[in-house]
């Protein structure tokens, strides 16, 4: 824990560093930049609510991959499984009209059904013709986008509107915001809750890890991989299809073109530094969320582009990650040479 | 007739940037890498293919640049995956997320618009008429007037295929994937062997995306590889890299992405992008039955 702790503020520092050299190589002051960014993501109430808000899709997508990728599965479907959730909320949230009570829950629900239905569907091709869910995942992202692109053009595409999007959800399904936070928050605190518990404490996330860790093992333990495998690719579809749903509930409360953006590709990325743990999942989410709330003002402030932080996130990504494989096999270098030393005396 | 023709040349220019990052692929495949960069590094070298061209209004330094850009990208590939020996498959998507990345953000900074790029001054790569050829009646429409690269393109697969099965570099190549402290104890280092394997890699790559942004279109736009990397790498995986294989496989590809052009007038154009897609999905289905049918 602590050497991950370590290593972690350690690349986050080297990347930044890194950022900043990019920005004198083009002229900019580092330090107001580096400033402007986290004075709009963290300085000040409304901000931190923003990068809280923000938060939500990055997390939710990291969840999905990291479970995934601890459990064996590779499910890059996250930006595919994101806007089938979004859609099916959309849809349920224009054609039905309940009581607040009822109607979050059911467009909640409704996410998650579409997300798992987009990830079983890569599952059952896994199942039953043995193709490999990595392509077929990757493949299904691109349909879900053509496919979203198509429903919010024409079926649901609002008239009144010049680019392609669908009218506003019925106010009831809206997530209430509370002061300045929005309740979207709540929510994934929830689904991160019970992730976390039924990962690292009950039966089924065991024998999700063990078989992620070595199947063979597993299999020969008495887990049954097949059951498993199928439910941890609809678990993880049903996270980002969650994600999706929250989108659409908290932030636009319509589908727009171009609405999951890179949310999707983001959360697999910090699953992939936190190294598929769910609780460093969580901070890099938060972390990676306040970047991308701070480039717009950095924008505003500074000259540096938004895009700027894209950037700076793929660095992050490889020094963070480099820097672990790394510091490893420095570690394990010193205590075999201590080993070493010891049998010789 | 007309159809026809238009048919198996909208064909062959889609098959040609995933024949080429396909082979790329191929060589990092036999080399033993998981190598899922070839989105990054084909949307790079379609950046600076445009870059290139632009501003020294010329196309041939808009394919040396495209080759740069995309080698860039190998490089990083190279120190990250191969000296540092971080997770092939972890730095393949970081360094597709950096393509998408810094190919806007540069978009951004040196041409200050959003989107898309595109302008009179971008010199398109020319097409080739073959005299003589282009007189033969429906044939010389087809092997007469195509882009330069798409014969580079022929060339380089048959090299591809040479390289591979007929050379020493080959036989260290298949060697680094089959069998690497083996190759190690035989005095060849395995990390040479992927180096040079990614940067041909990139080479391919960087002429995959310099056609899809000077040959393809004269335009850059954000993310315009659209997945073609990804496809690519189903190519080599459904035919376990053998170059003649994948021309073949591209080809397949290529066409479903021309006949969903055709499509395009009965149903709407979001349908019919769906089609490669839906292909890739359709061609890893006959692979898994065959591979099972093997195996049973």
């Amino acid at each position: 824990m602590q050497r991950k702790l370590i290593s972690g503020i350690a690349g986050i520092l080297i990347a930044l560093f890194i950022g900043a050299i990019i920005m004198i190589a083009q002229g900019f002051n580092p330090l107001t930049t580096y400033g402007a960014l986290f004075n709009y993501s963290l300085i000040g109430l409304f901000p931190l609510a923003t990068t809280l808000r923000n938060s939500v899709p990055l997390i939710l997508t990291g969840l999905s991959a990291s479970v995934a990728f601890a459990s064996g599965p590779v499910n890059l479907g996250q930006p595919g499984q994101l806007l089938m959730g979004a859609l099916f909320a959309t849809i349920g949230g224009l054609y039905l009209d309940l009581p607040p009570v009822l109607m979050i829950p059911l467009l909640l629900l409704l996410a998650m059904i579409g997300g798992a239905m987009w990830s079983g569907l890569a599952a059952l091709m896994r199942r039953w013709f043995n193709m490999d869910e990595f392509i077929t995942t990757l493949m299904l992202n691109m349909i879900a986008d053509f496919l979203t692109y198509w429903a919010i053009s024409y079926p649901i595409f609002d008239k009144t509107a010049f680019s392609p999007m669908t009218p506003q959800i019925s106010t009831n399904g809206w997530l209430p915001v509370i002061g300045e936070f929005n309740t979207n928050v709540i929510v994934m605190l929830v689904a991160f809750g019970v992730i976390y518990f039924v990962f690292s404490r009950w039966t089924a996330g065991y024998e999700w890890r063990i078989t992620g860790q070595n199947s063979i093992f597993a299999r020969l333990g008495g887990c049954k991989i097949d059951k498993n495998y199928v439910t941890v690719m609809l678990v993880t579809g049903a996270l980002a299809g969650l994600a999706g749903g929250l989108v659409v509930m908290a932030g636009p409360h319509r589908f727009l073109k171009g609405l999951g953006a890179n949310y999707a590709w983001d959360g697999v990325m910090i699953a992939v530094v936190a190294n598929n743990g769910l609780i460093g999942t969580l901070l890099y989410g938060l972390f990676f969320s306040s970047l991308q709330t701070g480039a717009l003002g950095m924008e505003l402030i500074t000259a540096v582009p938004s895009e700027f932080i894209q950037v700076l996130q793929a660095v992050i990504v490889l020094v963070v990650v480099a820097g672990r494989g790394t510091l490893d096999i420095l570690i394990n270098k010193t205590i075999s040479r201590r080993k070493a030393r010891e049998h010789a005396t | 007739m007309n159809i026809l023709t238009g048919l198996i040349n909208g064909m062959i220019s889609g098959a040609t940037p995933i024949l080429l990052a396909a082979l790329g692929g191929t060589f990092t495949y036999y080399a033993g890498i998981f190598n899922i960069a070839m989105e990054g590094m084909m949307l790079s070298g379609a950046f600076f293919a445009v870059l290139g061209s632009y501003y020294f209004n010329s196309w041939p330094m808009g394919i040396l640049c495209a080759i740069l850009g995309s080698l860039f990208m190998a490089l990083i590939f190279i120190l990250f995956a191969v000296k540092l020996k971080t997770d092939e498959f972890v730095t393949g998507i970081a360094l597709n997320l950096f393509a998408v990345g810094s190919t806007t953000y540069l978009l951004r900074q040196i041409f200050d618009v959003k989107g898309a790029f595109s302008k009179p001054g971008i010199v398109p790569i020319p097409r080739l008429n073959i005299p003589l050829i282009n007189k033969i009646p429906f044939l010389g429409d087809i092997l007469s007037g195509q882009n330069m690269i798409i014969y580079l393109t022929i060339l380089l697969t048959i090299l591809a295929a040479y390289m591979i099965f007929k050379t020493r570099f080959g036989l260290r190549l298949r060697a680094a994937g089959y069998n690497a402290a083996c190759l190690d104890s035989s005095g060849v280092s395995t990390d040479r062997v992927r180096t040079w394997s990614l940067i041909l890699c990139g080479v391919f790559c960087g002429l995959a995306g310099a056609f899809l942004s000077l040959g393809y279109v004269t335009l850059f736009s954000e993310n315009m590889s659209a997945g073609r990397g990804w496809i690519s790498l189903a190519a080599v995986i459904l035919v376990n890299g053998n170059p003649w294989g994948i021309a073949l496989i591209s080809l397949i590809f290529g066409f479903t992405d021309g006949f969903g052009l055709l499509l395009q007038q009965y149903l709407p154009s979001q349908f019919t992008s769906m089609v490669p897609y839906v292909a890739t999905l359709i061609a890893l289905y006959f692979y898994s039955v065959k591979a099972r049918n093997k195996k049973a």
